[in-house]
């Protein structure tokens, strides 16, 4: 686990590889910028980010709005190119790749969890659950067993047919973080998934999460203001202005005071 | 079929459902576009059917055999021999079923001038065989006036209603015919007015006169000679097969193309011919811009329904769905839609042609007085629609197509949403 800021002075490949043989660390970012508009007016909404996340972390992006959690999960998961600077995921650089291998890799490779469910309308909650699994080409049969057992560890049981409009803001949420999480992607990246949930329904939903990180080295990525949420995390990047202002680790359970101070405190 | 292809499908299928109303109104135009296509384009087939056959029967036929100059010269010494009409009339036998061919006769026509005891006109003087075209003569069923010819009669002919004004002649009244022989001599004939026939077409009815064909042939010397030999058949779907038939059949019994032309009717009357492409383009014309609006309301449906959808597109972007799948969507939709709204337009199409207007189309309305001819052929005010399967399915297949090309710019747009950016629009 490490964390630096600034530009590093070593060649950037394409494909990482460690001289040890070991994986490849799940996130990488080299010196990485988001810039909006140009001249006097550019915003940057991420700028000289370089962090790196190892297999099996679990992190928190806190920061106050505007301070560019979104736009860098956006950038890691390749759903929108830097200005600036480099990501790789698991080894390989996002930039490098077609837009095809970023397709797959975010198929195959990357769960999201969005703020606002995203599910989609006209599938029901057990369709919109297994959809990456339908895409990676998994069989019914065992797609379906993996999400009804899923759905009832998180509350889910018996909605399997129900449309997202027949569900509740926690239901949506709870299937959203069941789509991401179903066949066990590398990396899962969650856009403020507590927002809409009751403590209880984020506590069910966090276990989930806990469960695939210790269990199968799932690295979980939370953008958040939740508190609850910092708290489960054992690391905690703070964002303010694009910047990492603060990287630490923690201790589970703990929430440091630094990470509640107003900006510029 | 993939399973993300079987996903990707069931997706477009569900959305068409769930815009029910957008789909519901864009099917509607597509429906009407298209059954209005098969209707004109029924009713259109069913006007050039009657012109061809009200032409055809005028004397023509569907397929005409001629001395390859008589047609510009009018002149008696290009006629066909006896032996060659013999020739072909066996050769029209063999080149058809005995189901397909209505009539074959011969005539004989020349210029030349009608007298009365008033006034005297030039016409176009007709030999024809009463037996062989009482079944299909066109002028038989337009006699206004007297009677037909008939078997069996020698001195009676037959004139127009312009004719007989012309030279204040009547049923009774006597004609004296006058033309040219095989010699180039003056010769006159003294026929009775038997029939006075009123066909609509102006030329025809002021300048025809017909009289039995072997009273004809005496008067002008021709033995057994005649200047045309004409098919009638029940249909035209094989007048083009048949003429070239006839034609290479003549030609293997040593008769040269030199001595007989065998022409179907689109050569033998160019001007009707050329009327009717000329309407065929003016519809084809018409339909292009039906089929543009069908189009644009495609477009128009399909891009909505991707522009409400954005934020929808940038969450299965970035769940992993490819730029291709996600275009691939869209044209689903649209041709979902096409294919649909196709079925129920033809339906409607076929409703309306042979449903609806099964008696035919009054067009009467339309037509002032003398108006009722086109390129010399008669136009019957109540049109029947007929229905040409080619174009059915060529209208049902061009409609489909659209659909296919009327998504493509909306897939294009699909392909182009960028997650990030989608995903902050609210929809």
């Amino acid at each position: 686990m490490s964390s630096t800021s600034g530009s590093p002075s070593t060649p950037s490949p394409a494909v990482e590889a460690r001289g040890d043989g070991s994986a490849p660390p799940s996130v990488r970012t080299e010196d990485l910028w988001k810039t909006y508009g140009e001249g006097e007016t550019a915003v940057h909404a991420v700028q000289r980010v370089s962090i790196t996340i190892e297999r099996g972390e679990f992190v928190v992006l806190s920061g106050p709005s505007g301070s560019g959690k979104t736009t860098l999960v956006n950038l890691i998961g390749g759903l929108t190119d830097p200005s600036r600077g480099k990501v790789w995921v698991a080894g390989e650089e996002v930039g490098a790749m077609s837009e095809r291998a970023r397709a797959r890799m975010r198929l195959e490779h990357i769960g999201f969890v969005f703020q606002a469910f995203n599910l989609l309308p006209v599938l029901s909650a057990l369709e919109n659950a297994e959809f990456p699994l339908m895409l990676r080409g998994v069989d019914r049969d065992t797609r379906r067993a993996a999400v009804r057992e899923l759905f009832e560890e998180i509350g889910l049981g018996g909605l399997e047919d129900r449309r997202p409009g027949a569900l509740s803001g926690g239901q949506q949420q709870r299937v959203a973080v069941a789509r991401a999480v179903l066949g066990a992607p590398a990396l899962v990246l969650a856009d403020e998934p507590t927002a809409n949930l009751d403590t209880s329904a984020s506590d069910a939903l966090l276990g989930v999460m806990e469960l695939l990180n210790q269990e199968r080295h799932v690295t979980f990525i939370f953008c958040t203001h939740d508190p609850f949420v910092m708290r489960r995390a054992r690391r905690i990047i703070r964002l303010v202005d694009g910047h990492v202002e603060r990287d630490a680790e923690k201790e589970p359970g703990d929430l440091p005071s630094w990470v509640l101070e107003p900006v510029g405190t | 079929m993939t399973e993300r292809a079987r996903v990707v499908v069931r997706i477009a299928l569900r959305n068409v459902r769930r815009q029910a109303r957008r789909s519901l109104l864009t099917a509607s135009a597509m429906v009407l576009g298209i059954a209005l296509l098969m209707f004109v384009r029924a009713l259109e087939a069913g006007g050039h059917v009657m012109y061809v056959e009200s032409a055809v029967r005028m004397g023509t036929g569907h397929v005409s055999l001629e001395h390859p100059e008589y047609a510009a010269t009018r002149d008696l010494v290009d006629r066909i021999p006896a032996e060659y009409l013999e020739l072909a009339t066996e050769a029209i036998s063999a080149a058809t079923t005995p189901d397909e061919l209505r009539a074959v006769f011969p005539r004989v026509t020349v210029g030349g001038l009608v007298q009365s005891a008033s006034s005297s006109i030039p016409a176009s003087v007709s030999g024809v065989d009463p037996a062989r075209e009482a079944p299909i003569s066109f002028l038989r069923e337009s006699i206004v006036e007297g009677r037909f010819l008939e078997p069996g009669d020698r001195l009676e002919a037959i004139v127009g209603v312009g004719v007989a004004e012309r030279l204040r002649v009547e049923p009774g009244s006597r004609l004296v015919l006058m033309a040219e022989d095989i010699e180039g001599e003056i010769e006159s004939q003294l026929v009775l007015v038997t029939g006075i026939f009123r066909t609509g077409i102006p030329e025809v009815d002021r300048g025809v006169v017909q009289l039995p064909l072997e009273t004809a042939r005496e008067w002008l010397a021709l033995g057994e000679d005649a200047t045309s030999l004409s098919a009638v058949l029940t249909s035209d779907r094989r007048t083009g097969e048949i003429a070239r038939d006839v034609r290479a059949r003549l030609e293997r019994e040593g008769v040269e193309p030199g001595a007989v032309a065998v022409r179907p009717w689109w050569e033998a009357m160019p001007d009707l011919h050329a009327g009717l492409q000329a309407d065929t383009v003016q519809t084809y014309i018409m339909l292009l811009i039906l089929l543009a609006i069908v189009a644009l309301a495609v477009v128009n449906s399909v891009l909505m329904a991707v522009l409400n959808r954005t934020r929808e597109f940038g969450v299965l972007r970035s769940l992993g769905l490819n730029r291709r799948s996600v275009g691939g969507m869209v044209i689903v939709e649209g041709s979902v839609l096409a294919l649909l709204s196709g079925i129920a337009g033809m339906g409607l199409g076929l409703a309306v042609a042979f449903g609806v207007f099964r008696d035919g189309v009054d067009i009467s309305f339309a037509l002032g007085d003398g108006e009722l001819a086109f390129a010399g052929a008669i136009v019957d005010p109540v049109i029947q629609p007929v229905l040409q399967t080619g174009d059915a399915i060529a209208i049902f297949l061009i409609v489909v197509a659209i659909g296919v090309l009327a998504s493509l710019y909306p897939a294009w747009h699909a392909t182009r949403i960028e997650p990030a950016e989608a995903m902050k629009t609210d929809d």
